[in-house]
């Protein structure tokens, strides 16, 4: 800001003034510039405000006099100097042509009102942060420099390309969704408040309300994301999901998302809370992910930071994605949510109502009490939060023989194939979550036990290893709805027939034949163990291996008590041996491609 | 003892006649440098001139003349305090005036320094040079200053005459005078206080008042009011408005 626009408008017939003319642009003189960056003293504030309360008698404005006290008690010293100064520069200030005086007096309080700028305006010399090095600076070539250079093309190689055209693209669809909500290219219902000053748009879209709007509801459809970020919309989507039972996605993608972005000093509880009530074995929310977001995570966890939870939490949330978004676009909650929503009509303020908004402007809630009324709200819901599985299943009764069941059943009829898993859930005794997972795909279950082909449904996994194997298509299915492997096989293959027909129950496992335990470091979800404590009330579908070793230690542990966290117990993690079904450790998946899927599998 | 006290009398006398003549002196330098302070503010405008530079040179000698010459003189009364037994007052004024020089050197040293940086910024010393020159509608007015700079008196002008320094060196000399006389006199600067009360200035100067000033320089603090109001195309009335845009 080299000079300051000082806009000058007088009338001719001021007598005094005929030296300027009218309406001429003048520039503060260089002396006054804030470039030259010279210190501002705050005696020569002093020396301006006792010359000021000379010129005008005594009446300054409110912050002036603030100041003038303020500056009289801490320069008490130097007070006579000052006060001798101003009548000085004033008198000299008088020896001037007046115009000349006039414009002189204009700039000096234009110096000061940028410099002391008065309470509650925006300080004109406010500048961001310093960079910490000078961009247009000259920059000296050592090697350094041209190591950096290397770097930074090396990157820009490896980085991915998109072509403009679907760039372009992108941006174009996004604008044509947008444009109809976009206050600024289209009517803002019922009215932009910052136009008209009322404020009826702002309550009517606040976090909390009952009915929304119909632009909101609309806005939901346009993306998942749009759906989380709204508040409104994620309480819809929440009810959504608490009547599918599946409400622990949610949640626990919540709390990830409070992990990430708390304060530092909880993050590990806030940790150990979130492995407690979503992702350990027995937990009373636990979620669904595959063995090797688990196994990441949990390892992670052992060392808690803030983004630990971020293949997990991506994991549920392309799930809800792909999965719970689509069928809450369908599902009564959603379009009974459409139906209620108000649309307001426009409002349509003449000259006099305009005016008496801008006088009937109040100020809104405080965000301090929003973020409160919020807080209030979390917690309520969390001492209310549901326990998604319930205590149904008849394996709850405490029959020790009963409690382990080995992914690698004994009968030979079915070593042959691959390990399938034998799961806890049966169609007898559904746990909620195949329920869940049921109801909704009941009828391509149907389909799917009839044709027995692998056709690829419209909810096909995102995935880019996709092949057409129907052995792997159907271990995905299971997987998602934890039905019976009987019935799937039954039409697979031929040689897991007898067992299939036979196992429509589990296959119980006799615990004391841990030689059969399979080795125990195995990612590989397809490979399922269950164990399962005997008070435990929950039998979630275990893809983590504790073996053996840990079992009894954890039967005694794990149960009524608290579930212990890996990192806590003493439990030695590493495996030896690796399945078949192992990816080879140290490559690196795309757990986005691969989250339902192992290619290796279609080897068998 | 009569004789004692007799010196002692006329040591006090002359004392406190030496006292008058450096405050006469101070407000001396003050009216120098307000002077030079409203010389040194049109440069770089479009009331430069060479005239102007002469006009700035002039006072800057005459304030070095005078700085040089109370700061020797004030050093003298404050030694003097320390060996003779000297009244409290007396060297409560002494001390005042003291920390009122240092004031002033300081102030004047802060007006050179931009008083450099703006003639570097502007050299005049070609005719196109004037070009660069800023508009702020300034004209040439500065005679009226300048002859207040000639008429100030100081008791030793006649006595004392030194070549005057340039620009950098004048800066630099005022530098070591200050800190020179910082670490010479142990004077504790908040043990002096003022003389008048504050909000004492407002009824000291009977001149007339401008009040025609005033309106013009009501200054609508763009943030309070609304911005719409304020670019309001012709004002009807007698009165002018001044807005800060930018």
């Amino acid at each position: 800001m080299k000079w300051l626009f000082v806009v000058f408008i007088f009338l001719e017939s001021d007598k005094n003034l005929t030296g300027l003319s009218l309406c001429s642009l003048l520039f503060q003189t260089p002396y006054f510039w804030p470039t030259q960056q010279w210190p501002v003293e705050d005696t020569d504030y002093a020396i301006y405000l006792a010359k000021r309360n000379i010129r005008k008698k005594g009446i300054l404005e409110l912050h002036e006099q603030e100041q003038y006290n303020h500056l009289h008690k801490w320069m008490n010293h130097k007070w006579d100097f000052i006060v001798m100064q101003a009548k000085e520069q004033y008198r000299a200030a008088k020896e001037r042509k007046k115009p000349d005086r006039v414009v002189f007096d204009c700039q000096e309080r234009a110096y000061w009102v940028v410099h002391r700028p008065p309470p509650g305006t925006v300080s004109a010399m406010d500048y961001g942060l310093d960079r910490r090095t000078d961009p247009n600076a000259d920059e000296t070539q050592t090697p350094d420099c041209y190591e950096r250079i290397m770097i930074f093309t090396q990157q820009s190689i490896m980085r991915p390309r998109v072509k403009s055209s679907v760039s372009i693209g992108a941006l174009v669809k996004y604008c044509a969704t947008y444009s109809g909500h976009d206050p600024f290219l289209s009517k803002c219902l019922p009215s932009n408040p910052w136009l008209t000053d009322d404020s009826t748009f702002w309550t009517l879209n606040m976090h909390n309300v009952e009915i929304p709007t119909k632009m909101r509801v609309e806005r939901w459809t346009f993306s998942f994301k749009e759906l989380l970020s709204d508040p409104r919309g994620r309480d819809d989507f929440r009810l959504f999901l608490k009547k599918e039972f599946s409400g622990e996605n949610l949640a626990f993608w919540e709390g990830c998302e409070d992990l990430k972005w708390g304060t530092a000093v909880t993050m590990r509880e806030k940790a150990e809370q979130i492995y407690k009530t979503f992702l350990a074995r027995g937990a009373p929310r636990w979620i669904n992910i595959d063995g090797k977001t688990m196994e990441i995570t949990v390892k992670g966890l052992k060392h808690p930071h803030r983004y630990v939870l971020d293949a997990a939490q991506t994991h549920i949330y392309m799930l809800m994605k792909k999965d719970s978004y689509g069928r809450y676009l369908k599902s009564p909650v959603f379009k009974e949510t459409l139906k209620k929503a108000i649309c307001p009509e426009e409002h349509k303020f003449n000259e006099v109502q305009l005016e008496q908004n801008a006088r009937n402007r109040r100020p809104s809630l405080s965000p301090i009490v929003i973020r409160q009324q919020e807080q209030e709200q979390r917690a309520k819901m969390a001492a209310n939060a549901p326990v998604d599985i319930t205590q149904l299943c008849r394996f709850t009764t405490p029959v020790p023989h009963l409690a382990v069941y080995s992914g690698i059943p004994d009968p030979p009829s079915v070593t042959a194939s691959p390990s399938f898993p034998f799961l806890a859930h049966t169609p007898v005794c559904p746990s909620p979550i195949s329920v869940a997972l049921d109801s909704t795909s009941a009828s391509e279950r149907r389909l799917e036990t009839s044709e027995g082909e692998g056709n690829m449904e419209a909810r096909a996994p995102d995935g880019g290893n996709l092949s057409k194997s129907r052995m792997a298509l159907s271990l995905r299915r299971l997987l998602k709805r934890g039905c019976s492997p009987s019935a799937m096989f039954a039409s697979l293959s031929p040689k897991c027939h007898t067992a299939a027909t036979a196992s429509s129950r589990i296959q119980p496992i006799m615990p004391d034949e841990p030689s059969h335990a399979p080795p125990r470091r195995i990612g590989n979800f397809f490979h399922i163990k269950v164990d399962i404590p005997p008070e435990c009330r929950i039998y979630p579908i275990e893809s983590e291996d504790e073996d053996e070793e840990n079992r009894p230690a954890s039967r005694d542990r794990v149960g009524t008590e608290e579930i212990i966290c890996p990192w806590e117990s003493l439990s030695r993690q590493n495996g030896t041996g690796m399945s078949q079904w192992e990816e080879t450790p140290g490559k690196t998946q795309n757990l986005l491609e691969r989250q339902y899927f192992r290619s290796t599998l279609g080897a068998s | 003892m009569s004789r004692w006290r007799r010196s002692v009398d006329e040591l006090t006398a002359g004392r406190q006649r030496y006292q008058k003549e450096c405050e006469r002196a101070q407000n001396a330098l003050s009216r120098v440098t307000s002077c030079f302070q409203q010389l040194v503010a049109s440069l770089g405008s479009s009331a430069d001139s060479s005239y102007l530079r002469e006009e700035i040179d002039e006072t800057r000698a005459l304030a070095h003349r005078i700085c040089s010459g109370l700061s020797h003189r004030l050093l003298r009364l404050l030694s003097a305090c320390d060996s003779a037994p000297i009244a409290v007052e007396d060297r409560q004024a002494s001390e005042r005036l003291w920390v009122l020089f240092l004031s002033v050197v300081e102030n004047f040293l802060c007006e050179l320094q931009k008083a450099k940086d703006l003639i570097g910024q502007f050299p005049l010393t070609q005719r196109s040079n004037r070009c660069s020159l800023v508009n702020t509608g300034c004209t040439d007015g500065l005679v009226g200053l300048a002859a207040r700079v000639a008429l100030v008196q100081v008791p030793w002008l006649v006595l004392e005459e030194e070549p005057s320094p340039n620009l950098t060196d004048h800066i630099a000399g005022l530098e070591s005078l200050l800190s020179e006389l910082q670490q010479r006199v142990p004077v504790a600067f908040w043990s002096v206080e003022a003389t008048q009360p504050a909000w004492a200035e407002v009824l000291s100067d009977p001149d007339d008042p401008d009040d025609s000033l005033e309106d013009i320089m009501e200054v609508e603090v763009v943030s309070n009011s609304r911005s719409r109001n304020n670019m309001s195309a012709c004002c009807p009335g007698k009165c002018c408005r001044l807005s800060c845009v930018g």
